[in-house]
């Protein structure tokens, strides 16, 4: 018996073995796999709950330009195979990924980081390089033993904290992996490598790659802070970044210069970088949230509501010094437009605390006659009650 | 192996133990006293005190009291004690939504409230939780002294909701501190 079982149990082996590596979309001949055909399904499962989530970031202009880059990168013949497709997820974390069917997700924590259309360029084309290489289902096939694997990931998850990060508890398996996890090094290298081949196709500048991922882990040794996804983890950020120097030294050596776009690019993602400002203030990241609005006010100019939010950044975060600089900020942003309600009613409230009841009422009953539906117009209320009635809270 | 077994129960039920309530309920160790509808089931876990009758899914009660230093689960913002009861209430929306597993959050009413004779604040939110199942609660807030006090009910939108409102009304109008400064 035991004779038997031992040479199929090498077959077996050898089998799975031959059968994990896969020939590239691009190469032709391309042969859906049945188990390619499953985790495409799970994939679309995965991510029916995602689009379901209300996490999906709305911005119909911002999501046409991102795939018409997604279009740039990648000939017209692989789209055939592939019907890429790329979304932002309202998350102030560092990350992107792609599930096996050509869905990408962007967070916008990363988009709001980047500086030009050659770094979203390549992060665009990393992870289109994981579905044209099929990787998914290499990374997949390797794994003999999916009940462990998925008690690894489990258990990845787990550990991942609080906050944002518990996205990974709604991404399901596929997207752990592609968001979480990463693949293998060697799959991650293929990516990197491809990837860049992608956007010099494309004309875009390769020496950008590099720099976005330094930018990013600079970041995050500056500010201290750890994250739970695979672009926002240290060694993944090293790894990215030798690995474009590498090739940049070596097979695209010589190889400089081609479009930034960064003009264009940060047009295009203003808006977005202030909505993760206010996303990053959720989260009492009031340093990040502050480099943000700042990176939009270099953008756009003068905006009432990048001066408004900085004034709530210093009033919440409440440090020495912090309340006269809100007011500053509140007052800026009240002079670039005085029917800007949210202003009014933050430098009320800091006026409330200090007992300046006059000032305070004088603030808070303009916020509600400019913003007569407020919803918090009950506090408001008893505040004024309070300062009319000249009483100290 | 069974003797592991068998001590793993114990831990296990000895960790969580779900007791059948009803009537005053006071916990000097955290400082509130809180009238319990008869025939629902209680837990206690370290700063909170759970109740349900048809299980935590459907329908629970949470009392909990956190001290203003203690770090937040999902959000770096902190309590303070000079905060007003609207800044209290929007750390505490802040740490809701920013749990991505709580989906389509949306408030539906922040507005004052007294309790305990605190002023404080009272919330209204619906969301979604990550197995597609719809939820509404109440969240009533206050800071009194170095703690943040929090009487919770939640339920599923449809039906649960509406018919534990008045147990839990019930519940909120009996809570009490033991001692105040």
């Amino acid at each position: 018996m035991r004779k038997a079982v031992l040479p199929l149990l090498i077959c077996f082996i050898v089998v799975g073995c031959a059968t994990t590596s896969l020939p590239p979309v691009t190469t032709g001949g391309f042969v859906f796999e049945d188990d390619e055909k499953r985790l495409w399904l799970r994939s679309e499962e995965e991510q029916e709950v995602l689009n379901d989530s209300g996490l999906i970031y709305e911005d119909e202009e911002l999501e046409v330009y991102l795939n018409e880059i997604a279009k740039k990168i990648q000939p017209p013949e692989i789209f055939e195979h592939i019907s890429f497709n790329v979304k932002v997820i309202e998350n102030p974390y560092l990350n992107a990924f792609a599930f096996p069917n050509g869905i990408i997700y962007v967070h916008t924590g990363i988009l709001a980081r980047m500086e030009n259309e050659a770094q979203l360029a390549t992060i665009l084309a990393h992870e289109m390089t994981h579905a044209t290489h099929r990787h998914a289902v290499e990374q997949f096939r390797k794994i003999k033993n999916m009940t462990a694997f998925l008690a690894t990931v489990q258990v990845t998850v787990g550990g991942l904290g609080g906050g944002y990060g518990d996205l990974a508890v709604l991404l399901g398996t596929i997207g752990t992996v592609a968001a979480v996890t990463g693949y293998s090094r060697e799959l991650e290298t293929e990516a990197d490598m491809e990837g860049l081949n992608r956007i010099i196709e494309a004309g875009y500048d390769p020496t950008e790659a590099p720099k976005l991922f330094i930018h990013l882990k600079k970041g995050l040794e500056e500010e201290k802070r750890k994250e739970p996804f695979f672009f926002g983890t240290h060694p993944r950020l090293k790894e990215r970044i030798r690995n474009y120097e590498t090739f940049l030294e070596t097979k695209y050596q010589g190889q400089r210069g081609g479009i930034k776009n960064s003009e264009t690019f940060l047009e295009k993602i203003d808006k977005l970088i202030l909505d993760n400002a206010c996303l990053d203030l959720n989260l009492g990241r009031f340093k990040i949230a502050e480099r943000g609005v700042a990176k939009y006010l270099t953008i756009g100019g003068n905006d009432p509501k990048a001066y408004c939010l900085l004034g709530e950044i210093c009033r919440e975060r409440g440090e020495e010094g912090d309340k006269e600089k809100a007011k500053e900020h509140y007052q800026r942003a009240i002079s670039l437009d005085p029917s800007y309600p949210e202003a009014h009613k933050g430098i009320g409230l800091i006026y409330y605390k200090q007992g300046e009841n006059a000032l305070a009422k004088k603030s808070l009953e303009t916020y509600l006659s400019l913003s007569p539906g407020a919803s918090d117009s009950a506090y408001i209320e008893e505040y004024i009650r309070h300062c009319s009635k000249g009483e100290r809270r | 192996m069974k003797r592991y077994l068998v001590i793993l129960l114990l831990l296990i039920t000895g960790c969580a133990p779900w007791v059948k309530v009803g009537g005053l309920y006071k916990s000097p160790p955290h400082n509130f006293s809180v009238e319990l509808p008869n025939g629902w089931m209680r837990l206690n876990t370290g700063d909170r005190l759970y109740i349900t009758r048809d299980g935590v899914l459907l329908q629970n009660i949470i009392i909990e009291r956190l001290n203003i230093e203690k770090p937040l689960e999902h959000t770096k913002k902190k309590f303070s004690k000079d905060m007003l009861p609207q800044e209290v209430a929007e750390v505490v929306l802040d740490n809701i939504s920013s749990d991505q597993t709580v989906l389509n959050f949306e408030v539906k009413e922040n507005i004052p409230a007294r309790i305990s004779g605190f002023p404080g604040f009272k919330v209204v939110f619906t969301y979604k939780n990550k197995d597609g199942l719809w939820l509404k609660s109440i969240l009533y807030g206050f800071i009194g002294d170095e703690w943040f006090y929090g009487i919770r009910y939640t339920a599923a939108r449809r039906y649960y909701f509406d018919k534990d409102l008045r147990t839990f009304e019930k519940v909120f109008e009996s809570f009490r501190l033991i001692k105040t400064a």
